[in-house]
């Protein structure tokens, strides 16, 4: 048996410089591989649409039955935007969990042995989970349509809110990513991504205006900047003027301070995931 | 400078206060097989970890292919592959797309590949299982395609850390085989096992390594003179006459008695002789010529048990029990 022996010459060198196509082809693979696993879980796919989509029914129509907002807004249409950044924001903290499993499984060993750009695993991650974010997304917002959500402002502000949202999972995954690269174990990522998000979506805007939460709660929400992304989300598909209506903030300054905060979070947990990454 | 192969000069890592390696120092010329020999958390895993650019030394220079690991690991990455202790294989893959993925972001064309993933997949006898899920494979089809996808862009140098850990003996052999093969094409291999025999067979060279230092280092004959010479292994036809053929034995060989191990229970008789296969034929005349009949005779060389016994006074199975894990990983189902 010849194992290496009749291996052809390499017809690159791989001791030269990484030129940026081949960077953007290491980013691909990975994320091709990334989304080819997510494909071959069909069981992951079902329960994770499934289960945004109970809460858009139970927020919808259990909680619509009882919450009004006034102003002639109906609560399904108030609160269809906060379910799904909520929703993309819990699908985000995925990333960690399976940055874990790589961990876990040797991958990331077998890819930091390999002559490939340092930030390919990483950047690979977020891009076929945008991906994942974006896909779901879309999903959602037919299931939103489907049960009697409307959008008040038009096509293009619609898409507006998808992009916002992906843009802010996006922006997730990073924390996420460090989570994973810092805990390493998959059961306790689950766990330590959720601790911190989770009271942070319950004090925002997402189901009530800031103005109607308990008082100390309402700077937090002011603040938090899961509010920065529903009430961007927000303005976009109901409108500036819906949007100051039930909320007192317009939509120039939600989109300034989600842009900051969106800034804020890829810097600080970019650098920190990937400092994790090269230490190892 | 030596250009090719492995030098390692004077490696030091800690963890915290734990010293993993203190000075560690080896060569490996190419186209050899070294074996580092160790108990678990003598720092073999950590010595491959710095090599394959894994891990930063905290002291001292190592070149795999000329290249330097600190200051050049992207080259070193270029040319080396990397089996780790437990298969490094994605389970939601086929076999084929592991062995493509490897070999595309080793920088392979598509083409290439695919080509390399099939023949590697012949080769290590993995063709029937090459579209299936990983989540079917056995423990010892995934270690072999992790060796494949270690080998699929060529690489000059191997680093194979304790390979056959939690193999069955069958697939524990016919990695052996892989590997064999693996160094009779003149591949370079750093393969580090805690079992004496797997350096034993594979291994040109032996270093010894204990408690983050070598402590000897040789090719396992050489380590096993170290020790002593052969032992003589007699088995009496008539265990009642294992008396008269220890003292033949003692007579023939001129050996005092008290070096001589008898066990009149299994009717075995141990000598240590000098003399090689020589000592065979001598013993087997002094023995017809004293009427003693024989059940069975073979001549042993003292086993790296032996070997490393006499070096660090235990045995190599028997970790440190100061040694840190050298990562906190599980093994996945391998």
């Amino acid at each position: 048996m010849r194992i290496l022996a009749d291996a052809p010459p390499m017809t690159v060198d791989a001791r030269a410089a990484l030129p940026p196509r081949r960077v953007v082809a290491d980013i691909g693979l990975i994320a091709g591989r990334n989304l080819r696993k997510v494909l071959r879980s069909p069981g992951l796919i079902v329960f994770s649409t499934i289960q945004p989509l109970m809460q858009l029914v139970l927020f919808a129509f259990v909680f619509g039955a009882i919450a009004s907002v006034g102003r002639g807004l109906s609560y399904k249409d108030f609160v269809v935007p906060a379910v799904l950044v909520q929703a993309i924001t819990f699908s985000a903290m995925g990333s960690g969990v399976g940055i874990a499993y790589d961990l876990q499984s040797g991958m990331v060993d077998r890819f930091r042995s390999l002559p490939i750009a340092r930030s390919a695993f990483l950047v690979g991650r977020t891009t076929s989970d945008s991906l994942r974010l974006g896909i779901q997304s879309l999903l959602l917002v037919g299931a939103s349509l489907a049960i009697g959500f409307s959008f008040h402002n038009g096509v293009l502000a619609a898409v507006g809110m998808v992009v916002v949202v992906v843009l802010f999972g996006m922006a997730l995954t990073a924390f996420s990513a460090w989570i994973g690269l810092a805990v390493k174990d998959p059961e306790t990522v689950q766990p330590a991504v959720f601790i911190p998000v989770l009271p942070l979506v319950f004090t925002s805007s997402a189901f009530a205006p800031v103005s109607r939460l308990p008082g100390w709660m309402q700077p937090v929400a002011r603040w938090n900047p899961i509010t920065s992304a529903i009430d961007t989300a927000r303005g976009l598909a109901l409108g500036d003027k819906t949007l100051f209506a039930v909320s007192h903030t317009h939509l120039v300054t939600a989109t300034e301070h989600f842009a900051i905060w969106w800034v804020v979070i890829v810097g600080v947990f970019t650098a920190l995931a990937v400092h994790r990454y090269r230490v190892g | 400078m030596d250009s090719t192969g492995v030098v390692v000069e004077g490696l030091v890592k800690r963890f915290g206060s734990f010293v993993a390696l203190g000075g560690v120092d080896f060569v490996v010329p190419e186209g050899t097989v070294v074996g580092l020999l160790g108990p678990n958390g003598a720092g073999k895993t950590t010595t491959i970890r710095i090599l394959s650019t894994l891990l930063r030394p905290d002291g001292g220079h190592a070149r795999v292919a000329g290249y330097d690991v600190v200051r050049q690991p992207q080259h070193v990455r270029a040319v080396i592959g990397l089996t780790g202790q437990f298969a490094a294989v994605d389970e939601d893959l086929t076999g084929r797309e592991n062995l493509v993925l490897v070999g595309r972001l080793g920088r392979l064309s598509k083409v290439v590949a695919q080509q390399r993933a099939d023949a590697l997949l012949d080769a290590f006898d993995l063709a029937d299982a090459a579209d299936r899920v990983l989540r079917g494979y056995s423990g010892g089809m995934r270690r072999r395609l992790d060796l494949g996808a270690s080998l699929i862009a060529t690489p000059e140098v191997l680093f194979l850390d304790e390979p056959t850990n939690g193999l069955d003996p069958r697939s524990r052999l016919r990695l052996w085989d892989v590997i064999t093969d693996l160094r009779d094409e003149g591949t370079t291999i750093v393969l580090t096992t805690q079992y004496m025999e797997e350096a034993d067979q594979l291994a040109q060279n032996i270093s010894v390594i204990d408690g983050g230092r070598i402590i000897a280092e040789g090719t396992a004959d050489q380590l096993k003179t170290k020790v002593g010479g052969d032992v003589l292994d007699l088995r009496v036809g008539d265990r009642a006459r294992v008396g008269d053929a220890a003292a033949t034995l003692a007579k023939a060989f001129s050996v005092p008695k008290t070096e001589i191990t008898i066990d009149a229970e299994l009717g075995t008789v141990l000598v240590p002789v000098q003399s090689g296969a020589a000592a065979l034929v001598d013993a087997v005349r002094a023995l017809d010529a004293a009427g003693v009949p024989v059940a069975d005779l073979g001549l042993r060389r003292p086993s790296l048990d032996d070997v490393f016994l006499s070096l660090t006074g235990h045995l190599a199975e028997e970790p440190r029990p100061d040694a840190p894990e050298p990562r906190a990983r599980r093994p996945v189902r391998t």
